[in-house]
């Protein structure tokens, strides 16, 4: 599944990464503790976070997620909105929570493994 | 002339929820005059109200007590300040007070939080939960500090939990601390060697101690400066005129 297959069924809003959106996701992880993403997600990941920090960009890329999803209404850092902007990644937000979202992408087939 | 200091730079009283009663300045003071702690912050979480009874306390000892706060950015990371003066502390205070969740403690579940005066006695229970995020980020933290003329240092940098490393992965390239503390749990080595963004910065080790006994035994550092003040601790850290940091 694509994110742009994701986006039609989630409330997300694409903040960075439009020319990305036809990526395939791999699967799907969940933490705020970047130091755990770094060792635990993925590549191809959608990560769903509610930390707004621009280092939340710098481990995406060094993991090679294919989505960020900001949740909870958290406006992310403007240093990680740039930081998304300059690198193309999918920076998305949401105002639903974290558990709703991920509960959303596991009913679309999106499990972790 | 340079002397040898030992210093704690990250003691909490019991202002915060999760220290032991015991942990009164004046009780403080009293172990580092019998333990040789020369010098003691005291840094209680998001809250400096038990700073002047411990600074009076200390009034008639050889002991320097350095104001100070152990702050939570919104990243939940936890950082140290420090200031020289207890009125730059208190400029800070009003920062925090702007930043805070607007939630009450529960004393029942997570600690009560006692104000004390320097003999000892009660004064008042803060009401604030102290434990939880400031809604600032760290970059704005240590821009803050910074302006008031204070040092900023990243708590536990080894822990799974509330440390910068821990939230954030790594230090970000536009964080500018003063220096870095590894815990009791780890040496400076193993710490060297594993987080390896903590490697540009100053180390110190404290005793970030919540009970007595973790102050008495918990780890310190040794500084070589001329006095027991912030300005010489800094230009230890930055290893200038001589002064140098030893943990």
């Amino acid at each position: 599944m694509t994110i742009q297959e994701i986006m039609k069924v989630l409330p997300l809003k694409v903040i960075a990464g439009q020319s990305n959106l036809d990526k395939e996701v791999s699967g799907g992880y969940a933490s705020d503790l970047l130091s755990n993403v770094m060792g635990q997600a993925q590549a191809g990941n959608i990560w769903v976070t509610m930390q707004g920090h621009q280092n939340v960009v710098a481990v995406a890329l060094l993991a090679g997620l294919s989505a960020i999803v900001i949740a909870g209404g958290v406006e992310p850092d403007p240093e990680a909105v740039q930081k998304a902007l300059a690198e193309e990644i999918v920076l998305l937000t949401t105002a639903l929570s974290a558990y709703k979202v991920v509960g959303r992408l596991y009913q679309l087939g999106i499990t972790g493994e | 002339m340079m002397r040898r200091f030992v210093a704690d730079l990250h003691v909490h009283t019991l202002l915060s929820p999760c220290a032991e009663i015991e942990m009164t300045p004046s009780n403080i003071v009293w172990h580092a005059v019998q333990h040789e702690v020369d010098i003691v912050a005291i840094t209680d979480h998001n809250a400096c109200d038990n700073v002047a009874a411990a600074l009076e306390a200390a009034k008639a000892t050889t002991v320097t007590i350095l104001p100070g706060m152990e702050v939570e950015s919104k990243e939940e990371a936890h950082l140290i300040v420090l200031f020289e003066k207890m009125q730059q502390l208190k400029t800070w205070e009003q920062f925090v007070q702007q930043h805070m969740s607007g939630r009450l403690n529960d004393a029942e579940r997570f600690g009560a939080q006692f104000i004390v005066d320097a003999d000892d006695n009660f004064v008042a229970e803060k009401k604030e939960m102290l434990l939880a995020s400031l809604t600032v980020g760290i970059a704005e933290i240590t821009a803050q500090v910074k302006k008031i003329g204070g040092i900023c240092i990243a708590s536990h940098v080894d822990r799974a939990t509330y440390s910068i490393i821990s939230q954030l992965g790594f230090i970000p390239p536009d964080i500018k601390l003063d220096a870095v503390e590894v815990s009791k749990n780890m040496s400076v080595e193993q710490a060297s060697q594993r987080i390896p963004t903590i490697g540009r910065f100053p180390i110190i080790t404290a005793s970030d101690a919540h009970i007595m006994d973790d102050f008495i035994h918990g780890p310190k550092t040794v500084f070589y400066i001329e006095q027991p003040t912030l300005g010489e601790i800094r230009q230890a850290l930055l290893a200038q005129n001589l002064r140098k940091v030893v943990v």
